[in-house]
């Protein structure tokens, strides 16, 4: 019904080019992150899906129509704001049934909608207030309502949950992922911050300075970084990028200068089959159920997570083992993934 | 509190200096042209009296012009007070009504639809106000006149359209650019085009620098003197400022009907400023203080 394809698709602001030549193909009913830096054109790319923006060069399908110099009023896709966007001189009511009202639909089968959506989202006590009287969270609700009311075949987000606090972002993510169960709709999800793509996405897109780095699923974004830039981006804390100090694999050419990356939870107490390496335990932040430290070696100083029963102490000596099929290796001039 | 004394000294200084001549307009139009021209003068009327307005309201009735000399001296002109008034009601609210549609039509189209040279457009249109008005006379005499609008309400439209469409055009800009332009966004992918963003998004929105414009257009063309007496020549299109000038002109000058003159000529801008006042202060100040 919906599936998004983008081809070669350019933004270009004056000097400045905010999208270059974008490839993108969407599945019908894919959950797809746009995830990238301030900044890298995310918005753009969104804007232009949703038609707020003109497309410089290239072209834009839904299914197998070209969409590309289409208004947005005729796409019939449907978009939440980081700002929220509600018409502030109108009730939660009034905003949520307002495209349908655009459309003509009979009022009877407006007010159904909007009672089974105000249920869904649980605004129904709020729906003779105004904007300014809601909470952001609420707000939000409203937003959302204002655009699963239409029942579109395409959901375009741009970094909805950013305006809110940590609680409220996680039960709205999945809020947003059980609507994306029920609607069974196209959404493309523009956010900065890993955790949400990472849990939200079938695949996720990885973007900076207008270009995508990476598509892949959140496993294989997060396992097989395609890129330095990709590999530092996800995980938290960053993963380690060193040129020298930790071990190379035995597939990796002699002489080639590459970069090695070690995720800070990919180490373990020595044992066999693992190579182990030694340092100095300089700095411990418990977590809770895990702990940060970071270990200085000869050469480097590694950050890592590890479970909280090491019961490491800051000063002390630590060996540990790491192995060496879950290193990432890059070359060190293209800066590139390396695979056996 | 010395300094909230002089604040208040000084406001009240103010006042007096911006009041005073209202103050001494509205007490003399009450009077009698004796009692105006008494040494000392007579602050407050003597014999307060509506025979001014009376005068001014049958000044085309013969019977009543044979009483002049209670009032005053009628001047000359005196009978075509009224229907200047009604001229100069006719040419506001046209141009108050026409300045709107082309102002928020155009401010719309330079705020935010992103076309090729809307900057050239908008400094185009606000160039055209730099020029002094005395300049722009002679110009607008001929084309007025080549187009037969010489002498008629229309010509007065067409000029004050002129002349305050590039302002409140400038108006609502800095105020359509204060709205966020994500409802703006939203609105388009909620199902409008450019007209349904207009309707319910900038014009609801916009509300007070609408009134602001309005009252604008409406005060300009209003009190507007010299195109007036370029382009109208007869009462057919005279406005009020011409006719009550002509008074002042008169042989002899009669200031107790002036000055009821004056007062009839201030009501209407004070009574729209009133309908419309819980607008205005934020309406005037819009866009300017707005980063
Ligand atoms: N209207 C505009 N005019 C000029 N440059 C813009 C405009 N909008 C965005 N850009 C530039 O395009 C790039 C991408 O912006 P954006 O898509 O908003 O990034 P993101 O959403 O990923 O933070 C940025 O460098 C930004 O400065
Ligand atoms: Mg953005």
């Amino acid at each position: 019904m919906a599936a998004i394809t983008l081809q070669g698709v350019t933004k270009r602001y004056g000097q400045v080019t905010a999208v270059q030549a974008l490839d993108l193909a969407i599945r019908e009913g894919e959950f797809m992150v746009l995830l990238g830096p301030s900044g890298c054109g995310k918005t753009t790319t969104l804007n232009m899906i949703a038609g707020l923006e003109d497309i410089s060069a290239g072209t834009l399908l839904f299914d197998t129509k070209d969409v590309t110099r289409l208004p947005p009023h005729q796409r019939e896709v449907a978009m939440v704001f980081q700002s929220y966007a509600l018409y502030p001189n109108k009730t939660v009511a009034e905003n949520i049934a307002f495209p349908l009202k655009l459309r003509r639909v009979p009022q009877a089968e407006i007010d159904r909608a909007l009672a089974e959506v105000a249920e869904q989202l649980e605004l129904t006590p709020l729906l003779g207030r105004r904007p300014h009287q809601l909470s952001g969270g609420q707000r939000q609700r409203v937003a959302l309502g204002r655009a699963i009311v239409r029942h579109p075949s395409v959901f375009l987000m741009d970094e909805p949950l950013s305006n809110l606090d940590a609680t409220l972002r996680l039960s709205m993510r999945s809020l947003i992922k059980r609507l994306h169960h029920s609607l069974k709709a196209t959404f493309v999800y523009v956010t900065h911050d890993q955790a949400e793509a990472l849990t939200l996405a079938d695949r996720i897109a990885v973007m900076q300075g207008g270009v995508i780095q990476q598509l892949d699923t959140p496993e294989g974004i997060y396992e097989r970084p395609a890129n330095t830039f990709v590999a530092s981006f996800l995980g938290s804390p960053q993963i380690n990028l060193l040129r020298q100090g930790l071990p190379r694999p035995a597939w990796v050419p002699a002489g080639q200068p590459v970069i090695i990356g070690l995720r800070p939870e990919d180490v373990a107490h020595p044992r066999e089959g693992l190579t182990t390496l030694g340092g100095r335990v300089e700095l411990v932040s418990p977590l809770g159920s895990e702990t940060q430290l970071e270990l200085a070696l000869p050469e480097a100083t590694l950050t890592l997570r590890v479970p909280k029963d090491w019961r490491v102490r800051e000063g002390e000596a630590l060996e540990i083992g790491i192995d060496p099929a879950r290193l990432h290796v890059f070359d060190a001039a293209t800066e590139r993934r390396l695979a056996p | 509190m010395a300094r909230r004394l002089m604040l208040a000294l000084f406001s009240a200084l103010f006042v007096l200096y911006v009041a005073g001549p209202v103050l001494w307009l509205l007490s003399s139009s009450l009077q009698m042209e004796s009692e105006i021209t008494a040494v000392p003068p007579n602050w407050l009327p003597p014999h307060p009296g509506l025979h001014n307005f009376t005068a001014i309201f049958t000044a085309g009735d013969s019977a009543e012009y044979a009483n002049r000399g209670i009032a005053g001296f009628l001047p000359s002109g005196a009978a075509n007070l009224l229907p200047s008034l009604y001229n100069s009601l006719k040419v506001g609210l046209w141009v108050a009504a026409l300045n709107l549609v082309f102002s928020l039509t155009a401010a719309y189209a330079i705020a935010v639809i992103d076309f090729k040279g809307r900057r050239a457009t908008l400094y185009t249109v606000l160039a055209t106000r730099v020029i002094p008005d005395i300049a722009l006379v002679v110009p607008l005499f001929l084309v007025i006149r080549n187009l037969g609008l010489i002498n008629s309400i229309g010509a007065l439209v067409v000029t004050y359209l002129a002349i305050t469409v590039p302002f409140t055009i400038f108006i609502l800009i800095s105020y359509f650019e204060g709205i966020p332009r994500d409802l703006y966004r939203a609105c388009r992918i909620d199902g409008c085009g450019h007209w349904g963003a207009l309707r319910h998004v900038y014009l609801p929105l916009s509300l007070p620098a609408l009134v602001a414009a309005l009252m604008f257009a409406f005060l300009t063309s209003w009190n507007e003197f010299l195109f007036a007496l370029v382009l109208t020549q007869n009462v057919a299109a005279q406005t009020l400022p011409i006719i009550i000038a002509g008074f002042v002109m008169d042989f002899t000058t009669s200031f107790s009907f002036v000055n009821a003159a004056g007062v009839i000529a201030i009501l209407p801008p004070v009574l729209l400023a009133i309908l419309f006042q819980r607008y205005i202060v934020s309406g005037l100040t819009a866009g300017a203080v707005k980063g």
